[in-house]
C-alpha cells in the first residue's frame, strides 16, 4: 500500500510541479494584483485596496455578464446536442480514424481565417444569401451576420471538435452489447440510449461540457468579429481592461471571480458524479 | 521510460533555446507591413544587419506587453499618446542626433504639434495621418461629406465606425466644435448623446478588425477607417468606386514614431535604421507603398511616384490625440455606455 | 510471430508494434458495430462535417481567385506564387509554430497522461491539489494567463522567446490531456493491472504493455487536440512571445487586417494538403492504433 502511494506521486509529480511553477506562481501574482491600486499606465501600485471589487458592481458589466451567460448556455447546448450523435456515429463506425481526421483537419487552418470565411458565407452578398436568392426561397437578403445568432453559430463551429473528441473517446469504450441487452429486455431504442448509453458515458459528457462551456464563456475574437454593435462578452471586457482602459486590478478581479465560480461549478459536477457512482446510478 | 522522457525534455529545451545567435540583428516591433519588405531587404543588404520583425495590432496591445516586462526589441513604433506615456514611464532610451543626420528632413510643423517631445529627444516621427470615411460610390449617392454621414437613416445597418474610443469620441467632439482631447464633462456628455442617439442606431457595428474587408465585399457601404487598409483590400481597378475623405470638421490625428525601448540590445542598428528610413529616396518608397502624403519628411515628396489618398492640407483641422492621464476614466465610462449597453 | 520484445520509442508513446507477444488487448465486440444502417447519428455526423468544412471550401476557393477581394474574377495561382517566393516572414512564423506545436504537445501528452494514471488509480496526499490546479488553466481567461506568465517570466528572468511560448503552450494543454486520458481511464478495468502484476510484470512493464496500448486512442486524441490548440493560440502567445519568435497565428492575426489574406488562404490549403500527405504516409501506423482501441 505504501508503495502504491509513492507510485501515485511519482506519476503525478512532473505535471504537478510543472503547473505549480509555471501556472500557480504566475496566477498568484494576479490574485495579489486584484487587491492593489491600479497604475495610471497599466500595472499596479503597491497599495492595498478593494476598489477593483467595488468597480465590478457596475450595471453595465452585469448586463454584459448576463448576455455572456445566455449566449454560452445556448451555444454549449447546441454544441453538445450535435456532438453526441457525432461521437456515437464515429464510435460505431469502422472508419474511426477517417472521421477523426475529418473532424480535425479543418482546425489546422488558423481560426481567424475561418472566422473571416464565415463572414464571407453569412454576409448579405455571401454564399448562403446568394444561394437562397437564386433558388427563389427568399426575395431579399437575410441579415445573418453581425448579430447574436452569428456569434452563436461561429462559437458552435469553433468548439464542436472539442466536444466530439471526448464523447467519441468514451463512447468508443462503451460496451454496445449492453444496448442490445436492453433492447432484448424490451426497451425501445430511445429508451436504451437514454437509460443505458447516456448514463455510462457520463464522464465523457461532463468533459465535453467543460471543454465547450468554458472557452465559449471566455470567448473574445468571435463576438468581436461576427458580433454586432451590442455583442460584447465578458472576455472582451477583460481584454479591454488590460489594454484599453489599463485597469489591471479590475481585470484580475474579474478573472478571479470567474475562476472561483467555474471551479465551484466543476466541483459540483464532479461531486454529483461521484455520488451517482456511489449510489450505483450507472445501471 | 522516465529517463527517456527526461532526455526528450532536455532535447526539446535545447531545440527551443538554441536559436543561432547571429552577430548583428535588429529587432523591430512594428505594425504589420508598416515598413515595406523591400525596404527591409535594402537595409539588410546595405548594412549587413539582419532584421527580425514582430508585429502588434494596436498601441494598447504593444504597451501592455512592454509594460509587463517584455524586453529585447531594438526599435518600436508607437503612436504619439503612447510615446508620451512611454517617455513619462521612462521606458525609452534617448535618441543620439549625431548618428541620424537625416533628422534635418523632419518637418518642423510636425514637431510643433508633438509638444511632448518637440526636440526629438526620445522619439523620431515616422508618419502622421488620420482615419477618414470611405463611401461606396456605386451604391451610395447624395451624402454629406462629414461625420454627419453617420446620422443618415437610409444607410442604417450598412455603416461602421472604428472600435476605438478615442477615435469615435474624438470625431464627435470635433464635429461639435470641441477639442478631441476635451475633458470637459459637459462637452463629453454632448458627444455621448450625439453618438448614442444619432450615430449608433445607424451603425451595424464598431469594427477595427474587419471594416476594410466588409467594405470591399460591399457589406458595409460607409466605414470610418484608415485609407491604406481600405484600398489594400480592393483591386486597383475598383479604386474609383471609393470616395475616401477626411471630414472638414476635423478629428483626431495620429503621429506614429520610432522609439528605442529600454532593454534594446542593438541601439546602434536602431539609429542606423532611423537614419535609413528618413533618407528621402527611401522614405518616398514607403509613402508610395501606402499612397500616403508626405506629412513628416520634407524632402521625400519629389521622389514619390504615386498620388496619395489624401493630402497634408486635409489634416489642417486635425488634432493629435494626447495622453489623458487620469482623465481617461471619463472617456472609459462614456465608452461603456456606448459599447456595453443594448 | 517474432519473439523480439517490442521496443517503445520515446517520441512515439502511442506507437504499437504490428505483431506483439503479450500485449494486452481489451475485449472488443465487433458484432454490434452496425455500419450498414444509415441512421440518425450518421446523418448528423455528415452534416456536422459539412458544417466544419464549409469555411474551408470558401478559403480554398478564394486562394485561387485572381482578385484579392471576395468577388470571383477568375482563376489564378498568384497567391501561391507569393506564398512560396515572397513570404519569408510567414514561413519563419510557420516554422516557429510547428516546432512549438510538436514539442509542447509531446511534453503535455507525456506529463498529462502520467498524471492521469497517478490521479485515477492512486490515493496520495497532494492528489486533490493536483486535480484542482490542473483544471484552472482551462478556466482562466487567456489574457490573464498571458499577462501573468509574462510578468512571471520577466520576474525570474526567463528571456521571452521560443522557450517561453513552449512553456505556456504546454501549460494550457495539460488540463485537456489530463481530462481526455482520465475519461478513457474511467472505463479501464484496474483488475487487469493487478492481473499483470500477479503474473510478475513490473510497474514499467504493466505501463508499457498494458496501460499505454489500451489508452492509445486517448493519447492520440489528446496529442491531436494539443497540437491543434497550440497552432491556434493567439492571446497567450502574444504576451509570452519575444523578439523573433512570432508564431503563425500572431503573424496571420496582424496581416489579415491589411488585405494580404489571399496568401494566408493559399497557405491554409498547402497546410491541409501537407497534413493529409503525412497522414497517408503514416496510415499504417494510425491503423494500428485504431485496431488497438
Amino acid at each position: 500500500m505504501k508503495r502504491e502511494r509513492q507510485l501515485g506521486i511519482i506519476y503525478s509529480a512532473p505535471m504537478g510541479l510543472w503547473l505549480t511553477i509555471f501556472f500557480l506562481i504566475p496566477i498568484s501574482i494576479i490574485v495579489i494584483y486584484s487587491f492593489l491600486k491600479k497604475g495610471l499606465y497599466g500595472g499596479v501600485e503597491w497599495q492595498f485596496t478593494l476598489k477593483a471589487y467595488q468597480e465590478m458592481f457596475n450595471p453595465a458589466f452585469l448586463k454584459v455578464l448576463w448576455r455572456t451567460l445566455w449566449v454560452s448556455v445556448v451555444a454549449t447546448a447546441i454544441t453538445l446536442l450535435l456532438a453526441l450523435p457525432c461521437g456515437y456515429a464515429m464510435a460505431r463506425s469502422r472508419h474511426q480514424i477517417f472521421w477523426l481526421a475529418l473532424i480535425i483537419v479543418p482546425f489546422w487552418t488558423n481560426s481567424l481565417i475561418r472566422i473571416y470565411a464565415w463572414i464571407a458565407i453569412l454576409s448579405s452578398e455571401g454564399f448562403i444569401n446568394e444561394l437562397l436568392l437564386s433558388l427563389g426561397i427568399i426575395k431579399e437578403s437575410l441579415s445573418l451576420i453581425y448579430n447574436q445568432q452569428a456569434v452563436i453559430t461561429v462559437l458552435v463551429y469553433i468548439n464542436i471538435p472539442f466536444a466530439i473528441l471526448p464523447l467519441f473517446t468514451t463512447i468508443d469504450k462503451f460496451d454496445f452489447q449492453l444496448l442490445e441487452a436492453a433492447r432484448d429486455l424490451g426497451a425501445t431504442k430511445r429508451k436504451a440510449i437514454f437509460k443505458v448509453l447516456l448514463p455510462s458515458i457520463r464522464s465523457g459528457i461532463i468533459t465535453a461540457l467543460i471543454f465547450t462551456f468554458i472557452p465559449i464563456f471566455g470567448a473574445y475574437t468571435t463576438p468581436l468579429l461576427v458580433g454586432g454593435k451590442d455583442s460584447y462578452m465578458i472576455g472582451n471586457i477583460i481584454v479591454d481592461q488590460v489594454t484599453k482602459t489599463r485597469n489591471w486590478p479590475l481585470a484580475s478581479a474579474f478573472s478571479l471571480i470567474i475562476t472561483l465560480l467555474s471551479t465551484l461549478g466543476v466541483i459540483w459536477i464532479l461531486v454529483s458524479g461521484m455520488q451517482d457512482k456511489a449510489k450505483g446510478v450507472v445501471k | 521510460m522516465r529517463k527517456l522522457s527526461l532526455l526528450l525534455l532536455v532535447g526539446i529545451t535545447f531545440l527551443l533555446t538554441s536559436c543561432p545567435k547571429e552577430e548583428k540583428v535588429l529587432h523591430l516591433y512594428n505594425w504589420t507591413y508598416y515598413t515595406p519588405e523591400a525596404l527591409i531587404e535594402q537595409f539588410e543588404e546595405t548594412y549587413g544587419i539582419k532584421v527580425v520583425i514582430d508585429y502588434f495590432a494596436s498601441n494598447e496591445d504593444m504597451f501592455a506587453k512592454l509594460k509587463a516586462g517584455a524586453k529585447g526589441y531594438d526599435l518600436v513604433f508607437p503612436s504619439q499618446d503612447y510615446v508620451e506615456i512611454m517617455i513619462h514611464e521612462k521606458m525609452v532610451l534617448p535618441i543620439d542626433h549625431e548618428k541620424i543626420p537625416n533628422l534635418t528632413y523632419i518637418s518642423p510643423l510636425v514637431l510643433e504639434k508633438a509638444t511632448y517631445d518637440p526636440t526629438m529627444e526620445w522619439s523620431v516621427p515616422y508618419y502622421m495621418g488620420a482615419a477618414g470615411i470611405a463611401v461606396n460610390r456605386k451604391r451610395v449617392s447624395d451624402y454629406p461629406r462629414d461625420w454627419s454621414i453617420f446620422s443618415t437613416k437610409k444607410l442604417a445597418n450598412r455603416m461602421s465606425m472604428l472600435d476605438d474610443l478615442r477615435e469615435v469620441i474624438g470625431d464627435a467632439l470635433a464635429y461639435l466644435g470641441y477639442s478631441v482631447n476635451s475633458v470637459d464633462k459637459k462637452e463629453l456628455e454632448e458627444a455621448k448623446r450625439l453618438i448614442n442617439q444619432e450615430w449608433k442606431p445607424n451603425l451595424v457595428k464598431f469594427d477595427a478588425e474587419g471594416f476594410a474587408k466588409a467594405f470591399a465585399s460591399g457589406e458595409f457601404l460607409v466605414v470610418q477607417g484608415y485609407a491604406e487598409a481600405i484600398y489594400e483590400e480592393l483591386d486597383t481597378e475598383l479604386w474609383e468606386n471609393v470616395d475616401f475623405f477626411l471630414p472638414p470638421s476635423g478629428g483626431p490625428m495620429y503621429l506614429d514614431s520610432m522609439v528605442i525601448p529600454k532593454g534594446a540590445n542593438n541601439t546602434e542598428a536602431a539609429h542606423l535604421f532611423i537614419n535609413f528610413i528618413h533618407t528621402p529616396e527611401v522614405y518616398a518608397q514607403f509613402l508610395d507603398r501606402f499612397h500616403f502624403p508626405s506629412s513628416v519628411n520634407t524632402a521625400a515628396a519629389p521622389y514619390m511616384t504615386t498620388e496619395p489618398f489624401y493630402h497634408v492640407e486635409d489634416l489642417e483641422n486635425y488634432e493629435l490625440k494626447r495622453d489623458l492621464g487620469e482623465n481617461l476614466t471619463l472617456y472609459n465610462t462614456l465608452w461603456e455606455t456606448i459599447r456595453y449597453n443594448e | 510471430m517474432s519473439k523480439k520484445r517490442p521496443k517503445l520509442k520515446p517520441t512515439t508513446l502511442v506507437e504499437l508494434p504490428k505483431e506483439t507477444v503479450g500485449v494486452y488487448r481489451p475485449p472488443r465486440q465487433q458484432v454490434f458495430r452496425d455500419h450498414r444502417r444509415f441512421g440518425f447519428s450518421n446523418i448528423v455526423l455528415v452534416l456536422v462535417i459539412l458544417f466544419l468544412f464549409m469555411p474551408l471550401f470558401v478559403v480554398i476557393t478564394y486562394s485561387f481567385n485572381a482578385s484579392k477581394g471576395m468577388r470571383w474574377t477568375g482563376f489564378s495561382l498568384q497567391w501561391y506564387y507569393k506564398l512560396f517566393f515572397e513570404s519569408r516572414q510567414l514561413w519563419r512564423a510557420f516554422l516557429n509554430s510547428f516546432i512549438i506545436a510538436i514539442t509542447s504537445s509531446v511534453v503535455a501528452t507525456i506529463l498529462g497522461s502520467l498524471a492521469a494514471i497517478g490521479i485515477k488509480w492512486y490515493r496520495f496526499k497532494s492528489r486533490s491539489y493536483i486535480q484542482v490546479i490542473s483544471f484552472l488553466p482551462m478556466v482562466l481567461p487567456e489574457v490573464i494567463i498571458g499577462i501573468s506568465m509574462l510578468i512571471f517570466f520577466s520576474a525570474v528572468k526567463i528571456p521571452l522567446g521560443m522557450f517561453s511560448i513552449f512553456v505556456a503552450h504546454t501549460t494550457f494543454n495539460l488540463p485537456f490531456v489530463l481530462l481526455l486520458v482520465s475519461a478513457r481511464l474511467d472505463e479501464f478495468d484496474f483488475s487487469i493491472i493487478e492481473a499483470a502484476r500477479d503474473l510478475g510484470a513490473t510497474e514499467r512493464q504493466s505501463l508499457t504493455k498494458v496501460v499505454i496500448p489500451s489508452i492509445a486512442p486517448a493519447l492520440l486524441s489528446s496529442m491531436l487536440m494539443a497540437i491543434t490548440m497550440s497552432l491556434e493560440d493567439f492571446v497567450i502567445t502574444f504576451f509570452v512571445a519575444g523578439p523573433g519568435s512570432t508564431t503563425l497565428p500572431l503573424y496571420v492575426y496582424s496581416m489579415i487586417r491589411y488585405g494580404v489574406s489571399p496568401v494566408v488562404n493559399a497557405l491554409s490549403l498547402v497546410l491541409v494538403l501537407g497534413i493529409m500527405v503525412i497522414a497517408l504516409t503514416f496510415r499504417r501506423f494510425l491503423k494500428t492504433i485504431a485496431a488497438s482501441s
